[in-house]
């Protein structure tokens, strides 16, 4: 048997959830990079394995899957030895872990990538940034923060809805509030301030999934620190403009 | 024992996705209405039920949970007499559901969610209408109608993914798809006449889950009529 080819980009947060969950639990795989900024997502080839020409995606053996919520549930199911808090098989916990994911499709993901995608990165897919939609997401990513931190962590395990050890919801949702690293320090600073067990809970999924968690996101940290320094470029052109003024 | 308590209004698709569900598994439950136009989801009483103040929600004996998929598949496995056809049980089967289901959220959903609020029904629930925001989810719901019709319905069988019997992902979408009533009869034929296969699907949907699914479509249905005279 081959082993499991991952059609994956860094950059994206689902495909690091993926990916970070694959090394979490010592299943071997192949990494293909699908490069998002290259648009070779788009490409034909691509499409053979994702007709929503989308990452991540996955050929298990011939079997193709995509949408990252149900690549984790059929990784959980399909390979051996994984331990049972990543998607209990007691059906009213697995319920719960459920209508975290499915929320996370209209709730979280929508504000974090909706702000992302319009404030920082759209010039790089060859869009325009919306500083409107920005907005709309923000407002919409705040209630989402506010949301984990009020009803998913309330127990008293560090993870959602109370457990001891992390979920596929912990990591997927992980992965998309360290999306908004690209925001820049301050601003991530400022989101997770207000919601201090949101930055615990974070805190504890990268621990628990050390060093896999961190290593996965390397490309994010270079990539903020790169958007970070632009907008101090920027910045000082502005007011060396206005000095001259 | 007491019964299922479904927390639903009709009028919204997850919410009929879930009690036609119930009623074609022969599921007892007790329908308890949150009627949206008044206002009930915003209650403290129901915020007690689902926090986020949205219906579908269930209490099935001091369980409370929301998120329809997240019902449906919960129902599936909990219930003893629901057919395998629903949420198999076979790892592949299962994860191409839920592949549909997670792609449902991002894109038919939002598409026709998106165009019918915001083209029509946004008063209703006190809020303004938008007609670029209802322009942007009439685009995205053209689009999810095609991918249905070249990627989920390209097989033998009447139901997605070529299966012979309707799953939790077809119940949800044709829910979803239903709810374009709201625009009227002629616009929603205008939008299949491109995709027959979607058509058919829609019908055969409708046929396997007589008559739960053309009755607890009435309210929608009745709703659109009186709101379009």
């Amino acid at each position: 048997m081959g082993k499991l080819r991952l059609f994956v980009d860094r950059m994206s947060q689902p495909s690091r959830a993926v990916l970070i969950f694959c090394l979490a639990n010592g299943i071997d795989l192949e990494e293909h990079l699908v490069n998002l900024a290259k648009g070779e997502h788009r490409k034909a080839e691509f499409k053979l394995i994702n007709p929503m020409c989308q990452v991540p995606a996955m050929d298990d053996n011939g079997f193709h899957l995509f949408e990252s919520h149900a690549m984790l549930k059929y990784l959980v199911c399909t390979y051996p030895n994984i331990k049972d808090h990543w998607y209990p098989a007691d059906l009213r916990k697995r319920a719960q872990i459920d209508c975290i994911l499915d929320w996370h499709h209209s709730g979280l993901r929508r504000g974090s990538a909706g702000l992302v995608m319009n404030s920082v990165i759209a010039p790089v897919m060859g869009r325009k940034l919306d500083p409107q939609a920005a907005a709309e997401a923000e407002a919409l990513l705040k209630a989402s923060l506010g949301k984990i931190e009020t009803v998913w962590l309330t127990g008293n395990g560090k993870f959602l809805t109370g457990s001891l050890q992390p979920s596929i919801a912990d990591l997927s949702l992980a992965c998309e509030v360290m999306q908004l690293q690209l925001l820049g320090k301050a601003k991530f600073s400022d989101l997770l301030d207000s919601n201090p067990k949101v930055k615990n809970w974070l805190a504890a999924v990268e621990r628990t999934l050390s060093p896999h968690f961190s290593q996965v996101h390397d490309i994010i940290w270079k990539a903020a620190t790169m958007y970070e320094n632009k907008r101090e470029r920027e910045a000082r052109k502005a007011d060396g403009t206005i000095s001259k003024l | 024992m007491g019964k299922l308590c479904l927390f639903v209004d009709r009028i919204s698709q997850p919410s009929r996705a879930i009690v036609i569900f119930c009623l074609a598994n022969g599921i007892a439950m007790e329908e308890s209405e949150v009627d949206l136009l008044k206002g009930d989801h915003k209650k403290a009483e129901y915020k007690a039920i689902n926090p986020m103040g949205l219906v579908p929600a269930i209490d099935d004996h001091g369980f409370y949970l929301f998120e329809s998929h997240a019902i449906l598949r919960y129902l599936s496995s909990a219930y003893p007499d629901v057919a395998d056809h629903w949420y198999p049980a076979d790892v592949k089967k299962r994860a191409q559901i839920d592949c549909i289901l997670d792609w449902h959220h991002t894109n038919l959903r939002p598409g026709s969610g998106g165009l019918t609020i915001n083209r029509v029904a946004a008063p209703l629930l006190g809020r303004p209408l938008d007609e670029k925001a209802a322009a942007e989810s009439e685009v995205l719901l053209k689009a999810s109608i095609k991918r249905i019709d070249t990627l989920w319905l390209n097989k033998e069988g009447s139901f997605l993914t070529g299966n012979e019997q309707p799953s939790i992902a077809d119940l949800s979408l044709a829910c979803e798809l239903m709810q374009v009533e709201f625009l009227g009869e002629e616009y929603k034929s205008e939008l299949l006449s491109p995709h027959p296969k979607v058509k058919h699907w829609l019908d055969a949907v409708e046929k396997a889950l007589a008559p739960h699914f053309g009755d607890v479509h009435q309210k929608l249905k009745a709703g659109a009529l009186a709101f379009r005279k």
